[in-house]
């Protein structure tokens, strides 16, 4: 199973890591591993490219098709600034450009419930109970937004449509000027609409369901969210990957997520850094010459995690509801 | 499931078979319809199609029953060719179909199944890839035109490893490598891992395509059968793919029941 390369699941009772389906190879990361780059330093450096014009689809608008990663580091981890947590969480700036301290602008009673769910992971994490409450929604094949624009993509356009495949599963948005649907119906990748807004793609989500999280630590979003990303090609191969979360019922004010998206074999992937750098440079270099090293190969969740499923089960996690405010 | 040689007289029987096309001689359907091209230059298939009719229930001739709306097959000749002992498992599979049907579990439904499943798909098409997006369970079929032939096997995958060309008019879909944990239909109709089929998406129309599938499995089929059906353009103005998630909504709902087969099974 790829989306379950790491299964390091132990005897029951022991401490047992869940980690995050990416769609990307699991790294593994040593203590000294120098923090990963996020918003703070994205941001500077994006402050001095020059100006760029992407070049135009034969329908005249910006084009920015073609395979992407997803933030360095894999973009699955807790989402705020952090220190080296485990083999699998090394050290990184926060996602979050705005508010400026990094920090989800939670209200006191999300902030409260964020922090119960995390105390509850059992990963093995600082600061937690022992108890377990949630697992990661992803850990269960539940996918949703935001957390797919977290990995790496294929962006494909045509007339009044963007499509974003990843290895199993995609988003269709509409960029022909159609309303939204009535965001009384709910789904765990929400209703896309998207308008070129010169440079940047401008994608507005509502009706989302918030029955799954930001990242793998608990950070929450609910269904009264409204997000807004934008995606801008900044360079050549590089695409500004933005979104903005807003929801009154759950946060101060909105909240902005910044990265760089490295078009796939031209810079730092979601593994650099990694333990596992040099053989994936040899796996690299084989691919290179493997003429299937492009292709996207059957890529199942729920066929290969029966077992995960079972266990995460029997450890008595409780299904993650979508989180209201306290009446 | 009402076999259909038991309710059907022997003349009649003649009259189908003497109707009917020969079995594995896939034929372009015969149309002057002359698609668009994509910029690439091939034949346009692009947009949202779905099925109308009732294979998703049972690929063959079936009369209703609760829940299930009678349906003419689209089988060629009506008659699947069984291997005597394959016959009997498939009988097996109907009588034990609630317990058996692979589509409960919400697990990848298999090619052809997945086309004819009543949710709308969209093809996508690039130079080197004809990608179909589909709404139930968001599933990706990748089926790449860039030359390489199908990779070395052994491979036991759901939807197997697809390879298309252009005939004509016609994408033309050579599919292997699959594995013998899907079916054809909620009826039973099932496969080995030895399937092999050859697809024809073919347009007869602005908003129709014509699906025809040869389907050939030794270890369960005498000889080669043939399935075939339209396709219909969604006509709505803002038609769009939404979401059938069908494993997130069984798992949240056997997760409240202590006893869910789901998490006891050996």
């Amino acid at each position: 199973m790829r989306r379950w390369l790491f299964g390091a699941l132990t005897a029951f009772g022991a401490v047992v890591v869940i980690l995050p389906v990416t769609g990307q190879a699991q790294a593994f990361y040593r203590p000294d591993t120098p923090k990963f780059p996020q918003a703070r330093t994205w941001v500077a450096q994006r402050a001095k490219l020059p100006a760029y014009k992407a070049p135009r689809t034969p329908d005249g608008v910006p084009d920015l098709q073609g395979n992407w990663n997803g933030p360095v580091g894999g973009g699955n981890d807790d989402l705020e600034e952090h220190e080296y947590i485990d083999v699998t969480t090394p050290p990184q700036e926060s996602y979050v450009s705005d508010p400026p301290d990094g920090k989800v602008p939670y209200t006191p009673w999300a902030l409260a419930k964020r922090n119960e769910i995390r105390a509850g992971l059992a990963r093995g994490w600082p600061g937690e109970t022992g108890q377990r409450l949630y697992t990661d929604p992803s850990s269960l094949c539940v996918n949703g937004m935001p957390r797919l624009a977290l990995g790496g993509q294929e962006i494909i356009q045509k007339p009044g449509l963007v499509i974003l495949l990843t290895a199993n599963t995609y988003r269709v948005i509409p960029t022909d000027g159609r309303a939204h649907m009535s965001s009384t119906a709910k789904f765990y990748f929400g209703n896309s609409r998207g308008r070129w807004e010169g440079e940047t793609l401008v994608v507005d989500v509502t009706g989302v369901n918030g029955e799954t999280w930001i990242d793998s630590a608990g950070n929450f979003y609910g269904p009264n969210t409204h997000m807004v990303e934008r995606m801008t090609r900044v360079e050549a191969n590089t695409i500004d990957y933005v979104i903005t979360i807003d929801d009154p019922t759950i946060y101060t004010r909105p909240w902005t997520m910044t990265y760089p998206k490295r078009r796939t074999g031209t810079g730092p992937g979601g593994n650099a850094g990694a333990i596992t750098n040099a053989v994936a440079a040899a796996a690299g270099a084989a691919r290179a010459a493997d003429p299937y090293a492009k292709e996207v190969w059957e890529n199942t969740c729920l066929e290969g995690n029966h077992d995960n499923v079972v266990l995460l089960k029997k450890l008595g996690f409780k299904w993650f509801e979508a989180v209201t405010p306290p009446r | 499931m009402k076999r259909w040689s038991a309710g059907l007289s022997a003349a009649l029987v003649f009259a189908l078979f003497a109707l009917a096309p020969a079995p594995g001689a896939a034929q372009t359907p015969a149309t002057t319809y002359t698609p668009p091209r994509t910029r690439e230059g091939q034949p346009d298939l692009q947009g949202i199609w779905q099925v109308l009719n009732t294979a998703a229930w049972d690929i063959q001739d079936h009369a209703a029953s609760l829940g299930v709306p009678a349906g003419r097959g689209v089988v060629e000749g009506n008659e699947i060719p069984y291997r005597p002992e394959a016959l009997a498992k498939k009988q097996e599979n109907f009588k034990n179909r609630q317990a058996l049907d692979p589509e409960h579990g919400c697990i990848l439904p298999g090619v052809p199944r997945l086309t004819y499943m009543p949710y709308p798909f969209r093809i996508v098409q690039q130079a080197d890839k004809v990608t179909i997006l589909h709404e139930y369970s968001r599933i990706i079929r990748f089926i790449y035109m860039n030359g390489n032939p199908h990779p070395e096997g052994p491979i036991d995958w759901f939807m197997g490893d697809s390879r298309g060309r252009w005939e004509g008019n016609s994408l033309v879909v050579d599919v292997i490598h699959f594995n013998d944990a899907t079916w054809f239909d909620r009826a039973g109709n099932f496969h080995s891992d030895a399937l092999h089929l050859v697809e024809r998406f073919t347009p007869t129309g602005p908003d129709h395509l014509m699906y025809e599938v040869t389907i050939e499995d030794p270890k369960v089929f005498t000889r080669p059968w043939k399935i075939s059906m339209p396709l219909y353009r969604r006509q709505e103005k803002d038609i769009e793919l939404l979401e059938y998630e069908c494993g997130v909504y069984l798992l949240k709902q056997e997760w409240q029941k202590p006893d869910s087969p789901l998490f006891n099974q050996p």
